[in-house]
C-alpha cells in the first residue's frame, strides 16, 4: 500500500493539525527524510536560521523570527521537544516585548497567540498581551481570550471580552463580530441544550457544586474539545472573587463549602469586569507554566564550593531577578520586603541594596536591562541569540564568511561594471576611429602606453603572490572557486613580460569575442586593461575622464614615482593598482588563444631572459608621441629598419640602449593597429589618410600582410600549420635540402621580391628522371600568407579549388620566416619549357593561355588578384603529361606563389598602384587611366603570353586609341586569334576583369577541338621523353 | 450491490452504482470532516469495513440522494467527467477548498452484457484507501475558521441537457492554492481520481 509520497498519509497520526494548514510540499519532504532518518536538511535550515538570527541586520529583526517559527512549524509536523517549537515562541515572545515598534504588528500578536497555545494559562498571557496593549487592534487577540474562556465555561468573561474588542474597534471588525454571534449562538444552544435535559431551572450557584466522573467529552469551544471543566462551580464564582483582582491566579481551589455565601456584589460584577480588565500592569510576560519551583539545572558540584565563600554567599544573598510575575495581592503590605541583611561581621564591603529599589519587584523587572552593571567581554547576545548555543569560533567563522562572501559579491558586481565600461569604450573608440583619421596619432599613443607599463610594473609583479587577495585587485575575482591560489596568480603574473605584441594585437580589434571566451575558458574574471588605459591616457590629451575609473587614471608623476618604488619595495608595497591591473591584463592576452602554441613558445623562451626595466621611461615615450602625427615618416622608418618583429625586439630590450629601436617597433606596430582596427570596422571602403599613403607608394608587403592577418588568429591554429621555434634553416646555398623529414634535391630557385624564394626540388630518394617535383615557398617574415591565401580559395571555391590550385601539403613558420610545401606536381615551370625549347608551339601557348585565363576567372570569382604572374612560379601540373587519359583541359598550371596576390574583400581599398607589374614600363603606360586592381591580372596575362610568344616582354604602343603590342604576330600563327586577343587584354576599358576573362576564354576553347589535343598530347610526351634521358 | 453477485465482474450498472455510492459516502465523509454540518447531525454508518459517519439531516440527505441518483444515470451513460465538491465561505464567499473527483468513463461500454473481471472485494479495497485518504487529509489541510457551505458541481458532456434543479456554474477554482492528488480507484469502467486543493498559507 505504501506508495511513494503517500508518507503524510502513513504519518497522519504524528502530523499536528496546523491553523494554517500545512505545505504538502514541505510536509512529504519532511516526513520522508524523517524515515531515513535524514535530517541533514532540516538542521541545515535550522542552521541558517539561526544563523540569521545572529547577524540579521535589517531593521526588522522580527521577520527572520517570524520566518523561522513558520518554518518550524512547517518542518516539524510532529511538533514535540524536537520542533524547539514552544522555547522559539517564548523567546521570540519575550526579545520582542518591549519593542514598541511591534505592539501593533499583526506577525507579533500571531507569535504571542501562538505562544499561548504552549501555555498553561493562556489567559495569563492575554490579559498581559492586552495590558501592554501588544496587538489590542486586532481581533485575533480577543477571539482567542474569548475562545480560552468559552472553553473554561465562562460564558459571561468570554462575552465581555468580545464586547471589549468590539468596542475598541479590533481589526477585522466583522470577524470578530462574526465570531462573537457564534460564539452567542453556542451558548444560548448549549442553554437550550440544558433546558431540555430538564436540568434544574434554578439558578446554578444554588446548587450544590458537584464534580461529575466519567463523564463524556463535550466540545465546548468552537474548535477545542476539551474534558469538561468540572469547577462549573468555581468558573461562575469567579467574577466574584475577582472584582478587586481581576488577575486572579486560575488555580482555583474548588470551593468545598457546603453553602453559599451570599455575596453583595454579584449584580454589578458584570458591569465592573469590562474596565478592570487593564486594570493592573503587567510589567513581565506570564510564565507559560507554572515554573516558579523549577530549578534550573546547573553543576553539581558547585553549590558546595559556592556556600564555601563568602561572596558567593552573597551572590546567593542578592536576590536574582525572577523570572516570573509572582502575583501580588494588592492589599499586600508592599514594604514588608526587606532585603537579606548582610552580617557586617562577615563583610563589611557590600552594601545592603536600598529597599526603594526592590519596591515593586515588577517594576524592577521592567528596570533589569538598565541595572545591568556586568560587563560582557564577549558577545553574548550572539552566543545566546537563537535557540541554540553557538560557539565563538562558530560565530567568528559566521563574520569571515560574511566578510568574504560580501567581498566576493563586491568583486562580481566590480567586475561586470568594468566589463560594462569597457564595452563602452570599445564603441566609443569605434566611433572615434570611424570619426576621423585625424585622431590616429592620439590613439597610438594610447596603445602604446600598455606596453611601457607592463615593462616597468613587472618587478612588482613577480614580487607578489598576494597580489590578487587585496581587494583593488579584483581583477581577477574568484567567481566560483573559492580561493584561486595564490601560486598560480603568480605564476601567470610572470608570464606578463612574455606575451608579445603581437597576440595582444589581434586580440585587439575583436574584443567582445575576447571577453566572451575569456568568461567560458577562465576561472576568474579578468580585467581588460588595453580598454582601460586606452581613455585614461587619451584623457590626458582629450577625453575628460568618466567619474568612475579609479583604477585607470594614471598619472605620468605617478608613473615616475613608481618605478623606482616597484624597485625597492618589491613585496612590501603590495598595493601597487597598476601591476594588478595590467598584470590581469597580461593574464588575458596570455589566455586568449591558449591553443596558440605559439605564444607559449616564445612566452617560453622569454620567461627565461631576465627583463630589465626601462630606466627612463619618458625616453621611449617621447619619441612616440613625437614621430605618431609624422605618420610617414615613421612608417617609412619601420619599413626601413630591419625586419625583425617587434615580438623579438620587444623581448631582447634587455637594456635602455635598444629604447629607440622599440620605439619604432611600437609604432609601426601600432599604426598598422589603427588601420586594422579601421578596415574591420569601416569595410565599406572609405579611405584613411594612413592607408592611402600606403598604398599608393609602394606597399611593403611584408607589412601589409602582416597587418592583415593579425586579426585572423584562427589561422594560426590550423592543423597545418607547424610552429618551429628556431630560425629558418639557410635552405639557398645548397644542393640537398633536409626539411620536415624528408631529403630534397634542389633543382632550382626563383627569387621572388626581397624575402621570398621558391624553391623547386625533387624528391631525392626518387630517380632523377622523375617530373614529379616538391615546391618549397619560402618567406623571410613569419607570415603565413601564402597559407591564408589558400585557405580562403579553399573556403571560396569549394570543389573547384582542387582542379585549379595546389593543395598545400604543410607549413612551417619560424620565427623569422616560414615555408610552404606543395607536393604533387611536376617540377617544371613555364619558364623551363620556354628555355629548353626557345620557343613554345602555338598549340601549346593557346592551352597555357587558356589555363590562365580559366585561373584567373577562377580568382576574380571570388575577390582574389594574383598579382604576380610570372613564369618561374607557374607550375605545370602532373596530369599534364597524361593528356591523353584527361578530356579536361583546364588547370594545367598551378601557380605556387601568392606573394603578390590580394584578398580584396581583406583589403578591398588597394588600388592596382600597388602591385610590381604597375612598376613596369608597359604597366605605367597601360594602366596609367586605371585603377582597377584586377587589371593587373589582365596585364600579366598579356605579359606572358608575350613573354612565351615572343620570348620577350611585353611592350605596348599606343595607337587609334587602343594599345597594342609592338610585335608581329608570327606569320604561320593565328593572327586575327592574338591580334584579338591583345586588344582585349590591353583595353579592356571599363569592361569588368571577369567579362573579359570570360570572352578570352571561350574564344580560346573554341580551338581546343580533339586534334588540338593530340598535338597537344605528341608535345609533352616528347617533354617528358626528352627529360628522362636527360 | 454488486459485489453481492456470486460471478465476479463488473457490468455497467454494476459500477455505475460503486461508483455514485462511493459519492455518496465520499461526500458524507468530507462534510464531516471538514466540519460543514455539526458532528451531532451525524451518524455512523458500516461501509467499505469502516465506520463512516453519515448526515441525518433530512434537508441534506434528500439533496445528497438525488444528486447520487442523478450522478448513477450519468456514469450509466458514461456522460459524467468530474464531481466537485466546492466549500466556500458563507461570510465572505470565498471559495476555500475544492474536493475534485475526476471521473475517467469507458465508453466502448455500452450496456450490460460487457463483464469486466475484476473483484468487487479489490474495488472496495481500493474505495476504502480513498476514503481514509479523505479522512487522513486533516493533517495538512487548514483550519475552515468560518461557517462554511457546500456546493457540488458536476462536470458532464456538452451536449447533456441541464435538468431540473440543475444550473450550469463556473469550475469555481481556489485562488492560490496548493493541490494535493489523492489516491485512485477504478472500476475498470469508471475510474475515479480524486485531488483536493487548498489555500496556500500565507507565509
Amino acid at each position: 500500500m505504501a506508495e511513494a509520497g503517500d508518507e503524510w498519509e502513513l504519518c497522519k497520526e504524528n502530523v499536528q493539525p496546523l491553523r494554517q494548514g500545512r505545505a504538502m510540499s514541505t510536509l512529504q519532504e519532511v516526513l520522508s527524510q524523517q524515515e531515513s532518518s535524514n535530517h541533514n536538511v532540516i538542521q541545515q535550515q535550522k542552521q541558517t536560521f539561526e544563523l540569521e538570527l545572529r547577524f540579521y541586520s535589517g531593521d526588522d529583526p522580527l521577520d527572520v523570527w517570524d520566518r523561522y517559527i513558520k518554518w518550524a512549524e512547517q518542518a516539524f509536523p510532529q511538533g514535540g521537544k524536537e520542533s524547539n517549537l514552544s522555547p522559539l515562541l517564548e523567546r521570540a515572545v519575550k526579545i520582542f516585548h518591549q519593542e514598541k515598534q511591534y505592539y501593533d504588528d499583526l506577525r507579533y500578536l500571531n507569535i504571542c497567540l501562538k505562544f499561548a497555545n504552549c501555555c498553561t494559562e493562556p489567559v495569563d498571557l492575554y490579559s498581559y498581551l492586552h495590558s501592554q496593549g501588544i496587538g489590542i487592534l486586532h481581533a485575533p487577540l480577543y477571539i482567542a481570550w474569548a475562545e480560552e474562556y468559552e472553553a473554561r465555561g465562562n460564558f459571561k468573561k468570554a462575552d465581555s471580552i468580545f464586547q471589549d474588542g468590539i468596542q475598541r474597534k479590533a481589526q477585522p471588525v466583522d470577524k470578530l463580530e462574526a465570531s462573537h454571534k457564534q460564539f452567542q449562538a453556542r451558548v444560548s444552544r448549549q442553554v437550550l441544550q440544558n433546558l431540555a435535559d430538564g436540568d434544574t431551572v434554578e439558578e446554578p450557584e444554588s446548587s450544590e457544586p458537584q464534580r461529575s466522573s466519567l463523564v463524556d467529552l463535550k466540545a465546548r469551544g468552537k474548535n477545542k474539545v476539551r474534558a469538561p471543566i468540572s469547577r462549573v462551580g468555581d468558573a461562575i464564582k469567579r467574577p466574584s472573587q475577582n472584582f478587586s483582582a481581576p488577575m486572579a491566579p486560575p488555580q482555583q481551589i474548588p470551593s468545598r463549602s457546603r453553602f453559599t455565601v451570599f455575596d453583595e456584589n454579584a449584580g454589578v460584577l458584570v458591569h465592573e469586569s469590562q474596565p478592570t480588565l487593564s486594570s493592573q500592569p503587567w510589567a513581565a510576560l506570564p510564565q507559560s507554566r507554572a515554573k516558579e519551583n523549577e530549578q534550573k539545572a546547573g553543576p553539581w558540584n558547585s553549590g558546595r564550593s559556592s556556600r564555601s565563600t563568602h561572596q558567593a554567599s552573597n551572590h546567593d544573598a542578592t536576590p536574582s531577578f525572577p523570572s516570573f510575575t509572582p502575583y501580588v495581592d494588592e492589599l499586600a503590605e508592599q514594604h514588608t520586603v526587606t532585603p537579606c541583611k548582610i552580617n557586617p561581621a562577615v563583610t563589611s564591603v557590600l552594601s545592603a541594596r536600598k529597599p526603594s529599589k526592590e519596591e515593586d519587584p515588577l517594576q524592577r523587572l521592567q528596570n533589569s536591562s538598565q541595572a545591568k552593571e556586568e560587563k560582557v567581554m564577549y558577545c553574548k547576545n550572539k552566543v545566546y541569540a537563537g535557540m541554540e548555543e553557538f560557539s565563538i569560533e562558530e560565530i567568528r567563522a559566521e563574520i569571515y564568511m560574511a566578510k568574504v562572501r560580501k567581498k566576493r559579491e563586491e568583486d562580481l558586481i566590480a567586475s561586470a561594471l568594468r566589463r560594462q565600461e569597457m564595452e563602452k569604450q570599445i564603441q566609443e573608440l569605434e566611433k572615434r576611429l570611424k570619426g576621423s583619421c585625424s585622431e590616429n596619432p592620439e590613439q597610438i599613443t594610447m596603445e602604446a602606453t600598455p606596453t611601457e607599463e607592463s615593462n616597468k610594473i613587472l618587478g612588482t609583479v613577480e614580487n607578489e603572490p598576494q597580489w590578487e587577495q587585496d581587494g583593488v585587485s579584483s581583477g581577477c575575482a574568484p567567481s566560483d572557486k573559492d580561493d584561486v591560489e595564490p601560486v598560480l596568480c603568480t605564476t601567470s603574473a610572470l608570464q606578463l613580460p612574455n606575451i608579445d605584441v603581437l597576440s595582444l594585437d589581434q586580440n585587439k580589434p575583436k574584443p567582445t569575442n575576447l571577453s566572451l571566451t575569456l568568461s567560458s575558458e577562465m576561472p576568474f574574471t579578468i580585467f581588460d586593461e588595453t580598454c582601460e588605459t586606452q581613455p585614461s591616457v587619451a584623457s590626458q590629451s582629450r577625453v575628460p575622464p568618466s567619474a568612475r575609473r579609479p583604477l585607470a587614471s594614471v598619472s605620468k608623476a605617478f608613473v615616475h614615482e613608481d618605478v623606482p618604488l616597484a624597485v625597492t619595495l618589491d613585496g612590501i608595497e603590495p598595493l601597487n593598482e597598476e601591476a594588478i591591473v595590467s598584470g590581469s591584463d597580461r593574464n588575458k592576452t596570455l589566455f586568449a588563444e591558449p591553443e596558440d602554441t605559439c605564444d607559449f613558445v616564445r612566452a617560453a623562451q622569454l620567461a627565461s631572459t631576465p627583463f630589465h626595466k626601462c630606466d627612463s621611461p619618458d625616453m621611449e615615450r617621447l619619441p612616440l608621441r613625437e614621430k605618431t602625427p609624422v605618420y610617414e615618416e615613421s612608417f617609412q622608418q619601420v619599413v626601413c629598419s630591419k625586419k625583425l618583429s617587434p615580438i623579438l625586439e620587444a623581448s631582447r630590450e634587455d637594456t635602455p640602449s635598444s629604447a629607440s629601436s622599440i620605439s619604432a617597433g611600437s609604432t609601426s606596430l601600432f599604426t598598422s593597429k589603427t588601420l586594422l582596427i579601421q578596415e574591420k570596422f569601416d569595410p565599406s571602403g572609405q579611405m584613411s589618410g594612413v592607408y592611402e599613403q600606403a598604398s599608393d607608394c609602394y606597399v611593403d608587403l611584408e607589412e601589409l600582410h602582416r597587418n592583415l592577418l593579425l586579426p585572423k588568429n584562427e589561422l594560426l591554429t590550423s592543423e597545418h600549420i607547424h610552429w618551429e621555434a628556431g630560425q629558418m634553416p639557410p635552405f639557398e646555398d645548397q644542393e640537398e635540402i633536409h626539411f620536415g623529414g624528408e631529403t630534397y634535391q634542389l633543382r632550382s630557385k626563383v627569387s621572388i621580391g626581397e624575402s621570398s624564394n621558391l624553391l623547386i626540388a625533387t624528391l631525392s630518394d626518387l630517380e632523377m628522371e622523375s617530373i614529379t617535383g616538391v615546391v618549397l615557398k619560402m618567406d623571410s617574415q613569419p607570415v603565413p600568407w601564402d597559407f591564408y591565401i589558400t585557405q580562403q580559395l579553399t573556403e571560396r571555391l569549394g570543389e573547384d579549388f582542387d582542379s585549379y590550385f595546389l593543395k598545400q601539403n604543410d607549413n612551417y613558420i619560424f620565427q623569422d620566416g616560414c615555408v610552404t610545401i606543395y607536393k604533387d606536381v611536376s617540377r617544371f615551370t613555364i619558364q623551363d619549357l620556354l628555355e629548353d625549347q626557345k620557343t613554345l608551339t602555338e598549340e601549346i601557348i593557346i592551352l597555357f593561355t587558356y589555363n590562365l585565363l580559366s585561373l584567373l576567372e577562377k580568382l576574380h570569382s571570388v575577390e582574389m588578384i594574383y598579382g604576380g604572374l610570372r613564369m618561374e612560379t607557374l607550375v605545370l601540373d602532373n596530369k599534364i603529361f597524361d593528356l591523353s587519359s584527361c578530356t579536361e583541359l583546364n588547370g594545367c598550371i598551378k601557380p605556387t606563389d601568392f606573394y603578390h596576390s590580394m584578398d580584396m574583400r581583406l583589403c578591398p581599398t588597394l588600388t592596382s598602384r600597388a602591385f610590381p607589374i604597375a612598376q613596369t614600363e608597359y604597366g605605367q603606360q597601360v594602366l596609367a587611366g586605371q585603377n582597377s586592381p584586377y587589371q593587373v591580372d589582365l596585364l600579366g596575362i598579356a605579359n606572358v603570353v608575350h613573354l612565351m610568344i615572343f620570348n620577350e616582354c611585353l611592350q605596348v604602343l599606343h595607337e587609334d586609341s587602343a594599345w597594342k603590342i609592338r610585335k608581329e604576330i608570327p606569320r604561320l600563327w593565328r593572327r586575327e586569334l592574338w591580334g584579338s586577343f591583345f586588344t582585349k587584354i590591353l583595353n579592356t576599358d571599363s569592361k569588368s576583369s571577369a567579362h573579359v576573362l570570360k570572352e578570352l576564354k571561350d574564344e580560346m576553347e573554341q580551338l581546343l577541338d580533339s586534334s588540338f589535343q593530340e598535338g597537344l598530347c605528341l608535345y609533352f610526351l616528347q617533354l617528358e621523353a626528352s627529360h628522362s634521358l636527360l | 450491490m454488486a459485489g453481492q453477485l456470486t460471478r465476479e465482474g463488473i457490468t455497467l450498472k454494476g459500477s455505475a452504482e460503486i461508483v455514485s455510492e462511493f459519492f455518496f459516502f465520499g461526500i458524507n465523509s468530507i462534510l464531516y470532516q471538514r466540519g460543514i454540518y455539526p458532528p451531532e447531525t451525524f451518524t455512523r454508518a458500516q461501509k467499505y469495513g469502516l465506520t463512516l459517519l453519515v448526515s441525518t439531516d433530512p434537508d441534506l440527505k434528500n439533496y445528497l440522494n438525488t444528486v447520487v441518483e442523478q450522478l448513477k444515470d450519468w456514469l450509466y451513460k458514461c456522460q459524467v467527467q468530474k464531481l466537485v465538491v466546492v466549500i466556500t465561505s458563507i461570510d465572505s464567499n470565498e471559495i476555500l477548498e475544492r474536493w475534485q473527483f475526476d471521473i475517467e468513463c469507458d465508453k466502448t461500454v455500452k450496456d450490460d452484457s460487457v463483464v469486466r473481471e475484476k473483484s468487487p472485494k479489490v474495488i472496495q479495497e481500493e474505495i476504502r484507501s480513498v476514503i481514509r485518504q479523505i479522512t487522513a487529509t486533516v493533517t495538512f489541510l487548514p483550519l475552515l475558521e468560518e461557517a462554511c457551505a457546500f456546493d457540488l458541481l458536476i462536470y458532464t458532456d456538452k451536449d447533456l441537457q441541464v435538468p431540473e434543479k440543475w444550473e450550469e456554474s463556473g469550475p469555481q477554482f481556489v485562488s492560490n492554492s496548493e493541490e494535493v492528488r489523492l489516491r485512485s480507484f477504478t472500476t475498470t469502467i469508471h475510474k475515479v481520481n480524486s485531488m483536493v486543493a487548498y489555500k496556500k498559507i500565507d507565509s
